[in-house]
């Protein structure tokens, strides 16, 4: 128990040391807006940035990198110490698991989104939220860190598929919260004629609109199939597919939530600022469903 | 066809006020509001709010509860609302009787059109059809119209289109689609939401779900399967360190006097039979049986015990030193006795002032069945008996509590869910392209005129569609 938790441990330290970094980055970046009245080309400023801005980004990517792979590590030590003692290997099978599950998914997100795009400044939201979480999960008590062995409604094949797919769509719908938050604070700064560098790093607002969009149609059929499944083991485990406990409800709720998004933006035009406003609010919705349902409500799936 | 562009017909007509309002007009009226969109994002978000009231308000409890909770004028407010069931109200199901509607006038509105791009050949069109579209370029290439539209051609195919192309006098047409799949998608998501709730229907009008209390080594008849179910065995299977492992139950059906299979049912693992499934639901101690007791045999007149005894239920055991004969004949929970019937029964399944039945044989001449309390040791004495007795302690036979259902309706249900994953999944990484491109001769070279035009993700599609003017510029060289 305690190596996983060692590493669970090293994990949380190294995102929040890329977070900061990322933070500076963007603080230190000299972007092609500032660049382009010196008479630099508006293109391919990324290597002209300040003197030390490219390191930084470098630094901060490699250091979330590795906190990837501790994170990774962690994930499986965790996995092995559970299948000595309890019967199943998923490392996602209590609340503690799952936050760490969940900030894994929000940062491989987040690096082969960097892979992708080479845009270094989303870091500072996205990876902000991973680290969130991963925080928030090594703020519960040391009882729910522990690897208990499952109660026997938990103790299912189903754990593997259910859980991961639907904590998957958590992480997606994080990143599009992040997204989202980074589009508002930007379309702010615009609006206010804000000559800051800081914003004038973020990618354009087009960009973080669409990105944010990528995220929530990965997640919204993942969560539809994540409820599905979990609609298939209580077929299995509590004699019903459907029973209206408050998690499937809130499951529900948040899956219609971003269902009423993505009709909007695909005929009525939601984008930018009300999107973003959007994606913020069902990622609040996602957060309750995920922490909210468990602590305040009562109801068949409160394991934790 | 007749060079109409296609693509206006798809989009929502614009309302034209109407001289007197006929059927015609009325009926369009209405498939234009039971298909919009408006109402679909309306029922999303009413039923997310509304659906909340189930998660916040506890379901299904006793009158009294709400009332300790929330007063009594809440409660009456909360029946006529039926937030004490609130999924179950007719407001509720009505909710999701309209999406159903809704989804289904939409796909009835716009699923034609969908077929029709998928069938229909899409090459006669005019040039101001290419000029109006709002993806739309022009570019001078060199070459012959046939070289440009057959390396143009190659280009959409590696690309993964389907190309059409058509070669006239003065023109060639090409017609290039993509990811028709994801509009088809989005529609088959849209009739799910039907089929689930059908299946939903016809598994609460045909199904049923029961709970059973069985104890162990008892046979019970189920009517609506018209079998018997024996309960072989109930344990626990603990982990080391004392949590519970496992719930197991072991049951045999019975089918005219057939022994046809037995299982050992888990939490997670049912027993089905003729769709009739057997979950282990819960357990729990009977109030009418025990496994075995311990008893206290003391002498009257000295008050010392002279032999403490476990006795097996419904079992006579000797004690022969004592010259006894001893037996559990019943066992009640929580001891109550109904003067009436001159019964003795339990009040409840707790066991909350429990009681066994004590068969005594003393020497031959003492014979009695006194009630033994576990409580009021002193209650009962024997008269003419040297012995007095006491229960100590005893141990409740388990019973295992079985949840019997059967839901015919579960199949259309998992062919719903299969449809809405496989249908939100294909329209969200899939999105429906079309190009058109006319390659006209002009000068010594020709000019290719091309128009596109997708359903969303436009942006993609913006710079999909630069690339390929780009790619259309080499072509010259």
């Amino acid at each position: 128990m305690a190596r996983s938790l060692f590493l669970f441990d090293m994990t949380f330290w190294l995102y929040l040391a890329a977070l900061t970094l990322y933070i500076a980055y963007l603080f230190a970046r000299r972007p092609s807006m500032a660049l382009a009245p010196a008479g630099y080309p508006a293109d391919g400023f990324d290597e002209r940035d300040g003197a030390w801005a490219t390191q930084l980004g470098q630094v901060a990517t490699l250091v979330t990198v590795f906190g990837w792979i501790v994170n990774t590590a962690a994930l499986f030590t965790r996995a092995f110490e559970r299948l000595q003692n309890s019967g199943t290997f998923a490392p996602w099978s209590n609340q503690f698991e799952a936050m760490a599950y969940v900030s894994w998914a929000i940062i491989l997100g987040y690096v082969l989104l960097e892979l992708r795009y080479k845009i270094k400044a989303i870091g500072a939201f996205v990876v902000g939220i991973g680290f969130i979480a991963m925080g928030a999960a090594s703020l519960l008590p040391y009882r729910y860190q522990t690897a208990e062995p499952l109660v026997p409604a938990l103790n299912s094949y189903w754990i593997y598929i259910h859980v991961s797919v639907t904590l998957t769509s958590y992480a997606a719908f994080a990143m599009a919260g992040g997204l989202g938050m980074m589009y508002l604070f930007k379309e702010r700064a615009e609006r206010r004629g804000s000559t800051s560098r800081f914003y004038a790093a973020f990618p354009d607002l087009e960009t973080i609109d669409e990105l944010g969009y990528k995220a929530i149609m990965i997640g919204f059929p993942l969560l539809a199939f994540g409820i599905i499944l979990g609609a298939m083991w209580a077929n299995y485990a509590w004699g019903g597919y459907w029973s209206w406990d408050p998690k499937e409800t809130w499951s529900l709720i948040v899956w219609l939530i971003y269902g009423a998004y993505i009709h909007a933006r695909m005929t009525r035009g939601w984008e930018g600022r009300r999107a973003a406003i959007y994606a913020v609010f069902g990622f609040l919705m996602v957060i309750f469903c995920f922490w909210g349902v468990n602590f305040l409500l009562s109801g068949l799936h409160a394991y934790a | 066809m007749n060079g109409q562009p296609k693509v206006l017909t798809e989009r929502e007509t614009p309302r034209t006020p109407a001289p007197g309002v006929g059927w015609e007009e009325f009926s369009r009226e209405l498939v234009e509001f039971f298909a919009s969109i408006k109402l679909a994002m309306f029922l999303f978000l009413f039923i997310a709010i509304t659906a909340t009231i189930g998660t916040v308000i506890q379901q299904g409890e006793r009158p009294d509860t709400y009332i300790q909770e929330y007063g009594e004028n809440a409660y009456r407010w909360f029946l006529r609302l039926g937030f004490t069931d609130v999924y179950h109200t007719w407001w509720f199901t009505s909710l999701l009787g309209l999406l159903c509607v809704n989804s289904l006038t939409c796909f009835y509105k716009r699923f034609p059109a969908v077929w029709r791009s998928m069938k229909q050949d899409k090459l006669n069109v005019s040039l101001a059809f290419i000029k109006g579209m709002k993806q739309q370029a022009e570019i001078a290439v060199n070459g012959s119209k046939e070289m440009v539209a057959q390396s143009l051609a190659q280009y959409f195919s590696q690309k993964g289109y389907r190309v059409l192309a058509k070669n006239e006098a003065d023109e060639v047409t090409l017609y290039a689609t993509k990811g028709v799949l994801g509009r088809v998608g989005a529609h088959m998501a849209h009739l799910s939401a039907t089929v689930i709730v059908l299946g939903g229907l016809l598994g609460s009008y045909y199904g049923f779900q029961e709970f059973g209390v069985c104890l162990e080594g008892q046979t019970y008849h189920i009517p609506r399967g018209n079998f018997d179910l024996s309960v072989d065995k109930f344990w626990i299977d603990y982990h080391e360190n004392g949590s519970v492992k496992s719930y197991n139950s072991t049951l045999t059906v019975v089918e005219g006097g057939q022994q046809q299979m037995t299982k050992t049912i888990t939490v997670n693992d049912p027993l089905v039979y003729k769709g009739i499934w057997f979950y282990q639901s819960s357990y729990g101690d009977a109030w009418d049986q025990i496994e075995i007791a311990r008893v206290n045999i003391k002498d009257k007149e000295s008050d010392k015990v002279l032999k403490t005894v476990d006795l097996e239920w419904q079992k006579e055991q000797s004690v022969d030193d004592l010259k006894l004969k001893l037996a559990i004949t019943d066992f009640v929970a929580d001891f109550a006795f109904n003067s009436a019937e001159k019964k003795v029964y339990s009040k409840t399944v707790e066991h909350a002032n429990p009681a066994i039945k004590l068969a005594v044989h003393e020497r031959s001449s003492v014979q009695a069945t006194p009630w033994i309390f576990y409580q009021f040791p002193d209650l009962f004495e024997i008269k003419d008996s040297k012995y007095q007795f006491e229960l100590v302690g005893y141990k409740p036979k388990k019973y295992t509590g079985l949840q019997i259902a059967k839901n015919p309706g579960i199949n259309i249900v998992w062919l719903g869910s299969t449809m809405i994953v496989v249908g939100i999944t294909l329209s969200s990484f899939i999105y429906h392209r079309r190009l058109w491109t006319k390659i006209i001769p002009a000068g010594s070279g020709v000019t290719v005129y091309l128009g596109g035009t997708t359903h969303k993700s436009h942006i993609d599609f913006q710079k999909e569609f630069r690339t390929l003017t780009e790619k259309i510029r080499t072509f010259s060289t």
